[in-house]
């Protein structure tokens, strides 16, 4: 594939940079435009902190994979690259979820195995396939940050409104009153999260400007 | 010919680095996970026993506590631990090992009890991988504080324990379980029910009845 950034001017690489962050976190959210992801979306966003912490590793994870993919993307040779993608994706979470147990006990107990199970994300997994392989380190760097952010964005939203209605508290803090708020189970059990994150579809589709739909 | 032998060379070259990678950050972090897990689950023997701990006692004021309270015992094959205060010499609580499947992975905990060793005083679930937020909540004090003065026999002399559906009039030997994680419950309620058997069998052995 070209090579374009290579080639054009500085100035044109910084804005097909700031054009590749763009197009994870908003025209092109993996989550909320190409309904990928999903999985972990529903079953960690029962608490804010939870849903950060996921975030986190998702961005680490997809950042430096992409980084590592796209510098090794010459030399891979083509019909092992898939195995090579994983293993790559897998050393990573691997390392995240070592860590995280090391010095941040508490979380990993909460998390469980969904920091393993990053591996089949198929964000991370999609990006690599649809983007490191063509496109320079840096360029797939910042598709990888900005994909993952896109990611960790939805999953604060849902993790947020999920802890609110669902236990009336914020980061385990109790910000609705038990004597006013009856809490909801609902929105604990995963229907809460297919309708929270359903309704966020809908509003940012609504939000969106005519003219992006128009160009699809 | 040439194409087949670079994918192996490449292929071998990427799996060694990737493992060295893989055993260096274990190594490295083993050491730190190691005393977390030990932590973890001396808090737990500790506070399901009801020795006086403070919230955030490092691993090495736990490991101390541990040794001055506790006297470890076999009660036949399992192992049972014994809270002696200083001063005293029967023990006020006791405590045995719950080990057993999740529904996701493995499940260990800790059931302490009153010395009748019938009366549940605490339970405890310090390693588990069930689902964050749902069944992963059995190992939340609003789930097992339910169990605290529970008989681990029914009134008819059963050994073994229940948890049944949220809502269903419980009695002394059964709490209500988890809305939505049945599955959970039921293997929890099968590894809190063996061990109630085990103790029960060996306390009649032991007093005839």
């Amino acid at each position: 594939m070209a090579d374009n950034s290579k080639h054009a001017s500085c100035g044109g690489c910084r804005g097909k940079c700031k054009e590749t962050m763009k197009s994870g976190i908003a025209a092109n959210n993996p989550v909320l435009t190409q309904a990928i992801g999903v999985c972990s979306v529903l079953a960690v966003t029962t608490k804010l902190e939870n849903s950060l912490v996921m975030g986190i590793a998702v961005i680490v994870t997809t950042s430096l994979s992409c980084l590592f993919m796209s510098l090794l993307r010459t030399i891979t040779p083509p019909r092992i690259r898939m195995i090579v993608e994983i293993a790559i994706i897998a050393v990573f979470v691997i390392c995240f979820d070592q860590i995280l147990k090391a010095v941040y006990w508490d979380m990993s107990k909460q998390l469980g195995p969904y920091v393993g199970l990053i591996i089949t994300n198929c964000i991370v997994m999609g990006r690599l396939e649809a983007f490191a392989l063509q496109n320079p380190p840096l360029l797939s760097f910042v598709d990888g940050l900005s994909n993952g952010i896109g990611y960790a964005l939805i999953l604060a939203v849902v993790g947020f409104v999920r802890e609110l209605l669902g236990s009336g508290t914020l980061f385990g803090v109790a910000v609705l009153p038990a004597s006013v708020y009856q809490t909801n189970l609902l929105f604990v059990l995963a229907p809460g999260a297919f309708f929270t994150m359903g309704l966020l579809i809908w509003i940012i589709n609504a939000l969106k400007p005519k003219t992006a739909e128009a160009s699809h | 010919m040439k194409a087949d032998q670079r994918t192996l060379l490449f292929a071998a070259v990427f799996g060694t680095i990737c493992a060295v990678i893989l055993t260096a950050v274990g190594r490295l972090t083993a050491p730190y996970r190691a005393v977390n897990e030990k932590a973890e689950e001396l808090r737990n023997y500790l506070a399901a026993l009801g020795v006086p701990l403070e919230a955030d006692a490092s691993p090495a004021a736990l490991i101390g506590a541990f040794e001055k309270n506790v006297k470890v015992t076999t009660n036949g094959t399992s192992v049972l631990y014994a809270y002696i205060p200083q001063g005293r010499t029967e023990p006020v609580s006791l405590a045995v090992p719950l080990a057993g499947m999740g529904l996701w992975g493995p499940v260990k905990g800790v059931l302490a009890l009153e010395p009748d060793e019938t009366t549940i005083l605490g339970l405890r679930f310090y390693q588990q991988e069930e689902t964050p937020g749902l069944s992963g909540e059995i190992g939340s004090a609003w789930f097992t504080s339910k169990f605290k003065g529970k008989k681990i026999e029914s009134s008819d002399g059963r050994a073994g324990f229940r948890i049944v559906k949220p809502g269903t009039q419980t009695d002394e030997n059964s709490v209500d379980g988890i809305t939505g994680a049945t599955m959970t419950s039921d293997r929890i309620q099968a590894i809190l029910s063996q061990a109630a058997q085990q103790l029960v069998s060996e306390r009649r052995k032991r007093h005839g009845r």
